[in-house]
């Protein structure tokens, strides 16, 4: 039995000031003329970053809130500021393109708003009934954003297939928590961990108990695409409006990394090593089967999500390496993958033109001598997104194959190792078309919206910033990873 | 009481594949109610009569109604099989099976013998309920309209002529 | 001094940068002058920091400056610092040096081309990314500019893109040197894991500190790693094939980069690393008979060459081959003089090279040049110095230091008999194949195509000066080592001694004694100089006196003839062996085997269409059919829980 009191309130103050926006953003939708439906984008960014702000204002109070179903601490901090970043880039490189794509409508802010509450909660909640309502949330709203162009038969085929094989699979996460509920009659995850540190392994009922896991396991892999529940990514990756892709291939991802770090190296580590082996064989099946993939497509916007999915893969080998190496390079990674993956998603948006005609590798060609700046950048999110040194891309994976090593998965790094090799073949193959081929690249035609040039040096700023001092964020990250309960 | 429950359990059960499997959209909301309807017994045979009121005066009332209401507005004829995926026509249903299998497996290996627990039931009565849903979880409650909130904007958003 | 040494570097990165961006809106002029006044900084800086260093009173201690971390992670520590010594300094000034006068020389050569900011920008990057490489303090950042330098050359190998050749060079380069970085990085893990450190300064005082003999394998293990790296970068045997592809780029690229300095690299990696291959002898023997056969390996295919820049091409392989064995028999400061020298005279047969072409129109077939030397007598001049410096003629530069690596493969510490004599007689082939490209270029009666004829002239002033200076230094450059036989003080070779000197004396206290007595110096100098002059002898024969003798000789060596002039089939026998099987089973893997063989063979249509590409695995996967997708996130679902309840 507990009551309300003012710390409870502020623990969730970005939560609540992002979703007090998104239904300031409907208030005010019908009074604002067609051309004018920017100013709510503009709006929603204030929101975000005022939520940025309560943000701050939290991190004084940190604390369970709510009967202990939200944890307002340092790695839920961290969380909801990544989405907050995920969210302000997403919107300062939407405004152009909706208006170009005639679909500038307030309710895609208010339900990218709405997205980033959601899972704001799933990073934020202790509770599995909570992750659940977070996760909800945010796939509600991504369903409907990836169906944002209504008169393009894609985006709508792209909405339907993830709105029914999402529902299929967070079906598998509530059957989960139902079954975790009627084995130890709780959902709270520090009630569950207590319990566990009192037995020292999942009991009552340790058959039953794995199932459950891995039932909840099987929702989230889904959104993090990792094979084979990868298979919904590249039709809805391609499919949505891009600035809505980009928000798709960081965010829900990341919040679901959020929670299965939680679940997995939070509250169950101690479980001991029975997903141990899903995670390894998910993280070598991902890899491969993802950069792989990536080789042979022939459209950017599948092959980014190929290599989204790859990443995947990657984080993943940070989860194996398990709580005490693995969180502070997860943390690190995701931050990265955030940076390179929304800046490149946002610009191949741009270069697509309206209608998204040009997203062929072709259409690309001789983009270096047309647009030697706009080539630069996505030049710099390719070489990042390959690892290469004095990029993030470069660090990220470092951390993560260094925290692998220290945890003896030499097999595993082999592999990555391998991989990401591979995966420099499909980057380049970019790059390659870009100043190796003469011709006149059919995206090059309009010139950048100065909104969407700001989030373009947001990210490769970052990018080069955490390349060249990964240290200070990388301390950040070890803080952030310390208080998974 | 256990001879009750297998049987409104194996009801919902088989209604709820009669819902998934008719072809006719009406008949699918008709096996739905019936769904409702033996879960309302089942939870009134847990001892929780509230949910089980609520349960059929909002599902089975309330949502049923909209449902079938729309199914009729829509004219929706007989669903026309639109099946061409080969590895879902050969592997779906032995996969579901293998699925349940072991799923049964893992209740068999939990609870090897049939045991009884005659625990006491908690009150769940509308006061108790109420206080659960207003203190404890009020937060899950507020926040639960948010997510009804973003379904109804959805809604608009997918379904509207023009936005 | 830490800012003179980041003004060393700072100039071209400027330079790139604003080419890079701007370049297209400036002038020729302008590009030029940004690029050319940005090395012409860079070797100002190098000077003056040398001048500052020797005044320093710690020298010849190096002189370390640590600017900030760079990474931090646990024990792993590499910050972003400068290491200098004299090393460095002869590698800054060289490196500098010759790539100012390239930069001079390419403003001419590169006129008529388009990018021409383009090219200055990645060739300004080049340099910027190779001085990062020689004042490195530590291996991760070496590896910055070891992998920046590939970039770079993988950029300008691709420099004429629309040709399919240039843009194929690129990517060969690009594989196959990353299978030698792949060695390199290993390298570098497997030395943290033993020191802890991956700091230059740290790691070298530990190694000289070590008592030999210990920590043996590891040491040995990492040595042969590094060197993979070395192999890949500086093309020697078997990773050699890129470099002559790498021809398509630009010539004063093939200068630069492909002859004077990123190639290399490796040398000058395995000489910083010299510590480390004192405590590994035997990872030292095997550079030391890696560069020796591939030295003569790479000289045998040169005897056959008529493209002109391959065959100058297989001569630097064959020359980064002497370095190595100068490294390699325990005398790092021989191979570094090689290096310098050899940058020199290399870099200007290169240019001579570009300057025959660009008389040409883009001819580099020998067989269609002849008689050059009147038309183009500046030309002809420079490429005749450069000839017979490479050739070990007694009197330039290349006689003194390629005599500093024999005399070494006799009597250094771990020098060998056998080692001596194939290095010689690679001696008297490089006189050879060297004499018979002057030969057959300049001297004789001209077989010029008629059409091209009238064009034939001598290049423009930007590009004859730059080949009269580095003439000047092809003659020189060995002076500064005069052997001590011939009354000189082997001045470079002392300079650099406080260097290596731990090194050498812990080689010569462990190594065995050559067996047998070592030649006098002056014998040692005979007997190249006989088998130069021997070398000269048959081509001059050959290629001037009896013009019909190589036709009919390689009428009756027919075999061997085409097995040269086919470069014994490498290439082929990659292709036949790497190559098509990868492509070949990824396509059976992909396709058959999990596409076909286990969806749809065995459960639908019993393996029938089962000839498409290898995406058919995907599309299939991908049929974007919703029933598929669900099933696939049931059978995950379905495989893990069988998984877990199987436990």
């Amino acid at each position: 039995m507990i009551t309300v009191q003012a710390d409870d309130l502020v623990r969730i103050l970005p939560q609540a000031i992002l979703a007090g926006f998104a239904i300031l953003v409907m208030v005010f939708e019908p009074f604002l003329p067609a051309a004018r439906k920017t100013l709510l984008g503009w709006f929603s960014l204030f929101g975000v970053v005022a939520a940025g702000a309560a943000t701050i204002r939290t991190s004084f109070s940190p604390g369970l809130a709510f009967g202990n179903s939200i944890s307002a601490d340092r790695f839920s901090l961290f969380f909801i500021c990544l989405f907050l970043l995920v969210a302000a880039l997403t919107l300062l490189g939407s405004f152009h393109s909706l208006e170009r794509e005639n679909i500038n409508h307030g309710e895609f802010y208010a339900l990218l708003l709405m997205a980033t509450v959601g899972m704001c909660f799933m990073a934020a909640s202790t509770e599995l009934i909570m992750i659940f309502l977070g996760l909800e949330i945010s796939s509600l709203a991504t369903y409907v954003l990836a169906g944002f162009k209504r008169q393009d038969a894609l985006s709508n085929e792209a909405s339907l297939k993830y709105f029914l094989l999402g529902s299929f699979a967070t079906a598998f996460f509530l059957y989960g928590i139902a079954v975790v509920y009627g084995l130890t009659g709780t959902t709270n995850l520090l009630v569950l961990s207590a319990q566990l540190g009192r037995s020292g392994e999942f009991r009552p009922g340790a058959v039953f108990a794995w199932v459950a896991l891995l039932l909840m396991f099987v929702g989230l892999a889904f959104k993090v695409s990792t094979v084979p529940f990868h298979v919904w990514t590249p039709d809805v990756y391609q499919g949505a409006p891009a600035p809505v892709t980009a928000f798709l291939s960081v965010g829900p991802k990341a919040a679901a990394f959020a929670v299965l770090l939680r679940i997995f190296l939070g509250a169950f580590a101690s479980a001991g090593s029975g997903v141990f082996w899903v995670f390894w064989a998910s993280a070598i099946l991902t890899m491969c089967l993802g950069n792989l993939a990536a080789l042979l497509q022939s459209n950017v916007k599948r092959l980014l999500a190929y290599s989204a999915i790859a990443h995947a893969g990657y984080v993943l080998v940070g989860i194996a390496a398990g709580r005490g190496e693995g969180t502070a390079p997860v943390l690190f990674y995701l931050t990265v993958y955030a940076l390179m993956n929304v800046g490149a998603f946002l610009l191949v948006a741009h270069l697509a033109g309206t209608g998204e005609r040009w997203t062929r590798i072709e259409d690309f060609t001789g983009l270096g001598y047309q647009r030697p700046a706009v080539a630069a950048c996505l030049a710099a999110f390719m070489l990042s997104l390959a690892g290469f040194p004095t990029t993030a891309g470069f660090f990220a994976k470092f951390y993560i194959f260094r925290a692998a090593v220290h945890s003896g998965l030499i097999g595993l790094t082999i592999v990555a190792v391998l991989t990401s090799v591979v995966s420099v073949y499909y980057y380049f193959r970019l790059i390659v078309v870009m100043y190796m081929r003469e011709g006149k690249a059919e995206a090059a035609s309009a010139s950048l919206p100065w909104a969407l040039r700001v989030a373009l040096a947001i990210s490769v700023v970052g990018i080069f910033y955490l390349g060249l001092y990964p240290t200070d964020f990388l301390l950040l990250t070890n803080l952030a990873a310390v208080p998974l309960p | 009481m256990a001879p009750l429950f297998y049987i409104f359990a194996v009801l919902a059960i088989l209604a709820a594949l009669s819902v998934v499997l008719q072809r006719t959209p009406v008949y699918s909301a008709l096996s739905l109610i019936v769904v409702l309807c033996s879960l309302a017994v089942v939870y009134l045979l847990l001892g929780a009569e509230f949910l089980a009121v609520i349960q059929v005066i909002i599902y089975a009332g309330a949502i049923m109604v909209l449902f079938v209401l729309v199914i009729m507005l829509l004219n929706a004829r007989q669903e026309t099989p639109s099946d061409r995926s080969r590895l879902a026509r050969w592997l779906g249903a032995p996969l579901l099976l293998v699925f349940l299998g072991e799923l049964l497996f893992a209740v068999w290996e939990r609870f090897p013998a049939a045991t009884t627990r005659a625990a006491a039931l908690p009150d769940a009565g509308p006061r108790a309920v109420g206080a659960l849903l207003f203190r404890s979880y009020v937060l899950p409650f507020e926040v639960t309209s948010i997510l009804i909130l973003v379904a109804v904007l959805g809604a608009v958003v997918l379904a509207k002529k023009r936005l | 001094m830490e800012v003179l040494l980041l003004l060393i570097l700072l100039p071209p990165l400027a330079g790139a940068v604003l080419n890079g961006i701007f370049g297209r809106r400036f002038p020729q002029a302008v590009v030029s002058a940004v690029a050319c006044t940005a090395p012409g900084l860079s070797l100002f800086f190098a000077l003056l920091t040398a001048w500052t260093f020797a005044h320093l009173p710690t020298e010849p201690a190096p002189y370390v400056h640590s600017y900030f971390t760079w990474i931090e992670a646990g024990a792993f520590r590499a910050d972003f610092a400068l290491y200098y010594d004299r090393l460095t300094l002869v590698m800054t000034v060289a490196v500098t040096l010759v790539s100012f006068l390239i930069h001079l020389y390419s403003r001419g050569y590169m006129e008529q081309e388009g990018g021409y900011y383009r090219f200055f920008a990645y060739l300004n990057l080049f340099l910027f990314m190779m001085l990062t490489l020689v004042t490195a303090a530590n291996y991760p950042l070496m590896f910055v500019g070891w992998e920046g330098v590939g970039l770079c050359s993988y950029l300008l190998i691709g420099f004429y893109f629309p040709r399919k050749s240039a843009s194929d060079a690129g990517k060969k380069a690009f594989i196959v040197t990353r299978i030698g970085d792949v060695g390199f990085t290993l390298g570098v893990v497997l030395l943290f894991w033993t020191f802890g450190s991956v700091d230059f300064q740290y790691v070298f005082t530990r190694l000289e500190a070590l008592p030999p003999g210990d920590l043996q394998g590891s040491l040995t293990a990492v040595g042969i790693l590094l060197f993979l790296g070395a192999v890949g970068k500086s093309a020697q045997l078997p990773l050699y094939v890129w470099l002559p592809d790498a021809m398509e780029g630009p010539t004063p690229v093939s200068a630069l980069i492909h002859a004077a300095t990123m190639v290399t690299a490796g040398v000058y990696m395995v000489a910083r690393s010299h510590a480390l291959y004192a405590h590994a002898p035997l990872a030292l023997e095997i550079v030391a008979v890696t560069g020796c056969v591939t030295a003569f390996f790479a000289a045998t295919i040169a005897l056959a060459q008529n493209d002109l820049k391959r065959l100058l091409a297989y001569s630097t392989i064959s020359q980064l081959g002497y370095m190595f064995v100068g490294c390699g028999v325990g005398l790092f400061s021989a191979g570094n003089f090689h290096l310098m020298t050899h940058a020199f005279f290399k870099s200007l047969l290169f240019l001579a090279a570009g300057s025959v072409m660009h008389a040409l129109s883009g001819e580099l077939d020998l067989r269609k040049m002849g008689g050059l030397r009147h038309q183009m007598r500046t030309t002809w001049l420079t490429f005749l110095v450069a000839t017979l410096a490479i050739s070990g003629v007694p009197g330039l530069s290349g006689f003194f230091s390629k005599d500093a690596i024999l005399a070494g493969a006799r009597e250094g510490p771990l020098g060998d008999p056998r080692l001596y004599w194939l290095a010689t007689v690679t001696a008297g082939l490089t006189a050879f194949y060297m004499f018979r490209a002057l030969f057959m270029a300049f001297h004789g009666a001209s077989r010029v195509q008629p059409a091209l004829e009238p064009h034939v002239h001598e290049s423009g002033g930007k590009m004859t000066r730059p080949l009269l200076v580095l003439a000047f230094f092809s003659v020189v450059a060995g002076y500064v080592s005069l052997p001590k036989a011939l009354g000189g003080g082997e001045w470079f070779h002392h300079y650099l001694q406080p260097v290596f000197a731990s090194s050498q004396a812990l080689l010569s206290s462990t190594a065995a004694p050559a067996a047998g007595h070592a030649p006098s110096r002056l014998a040692v100098m005979g007997t190249s100089v006989l088998f130069a002059g021997a070398g000269f002898l048959l081509a001059y024969l050959g290629y001037v006196k009896f013009t019909g003798l190589p036709s009919r000789l390689t009428e009756c060596f027919r075999g061997t003839y085409q097995l040269l002039v086919n470069k014994y089939y490498v290439d082929e026998v990659y292709d036949w062996l790497i190559v098509r099987p990868l492509r070949r089973g990824s396509e059976i893997f992909l396709w058959r085997i999990v596409d076909a063989g286990a969806i749809d063979g065995l459960l639908v249509n019993g393996s029938a269409q089962a000839t498409a590409s290898a995406g058919n695995l995907l599309r299939r996967m991908q049929s974007g059919n919703l029933r598929s997708y669900a099933t696939w996130v049931l059978l995950g679902a379905v495989l893990w829980l069988g998984y877990i309840l199987l436990r």
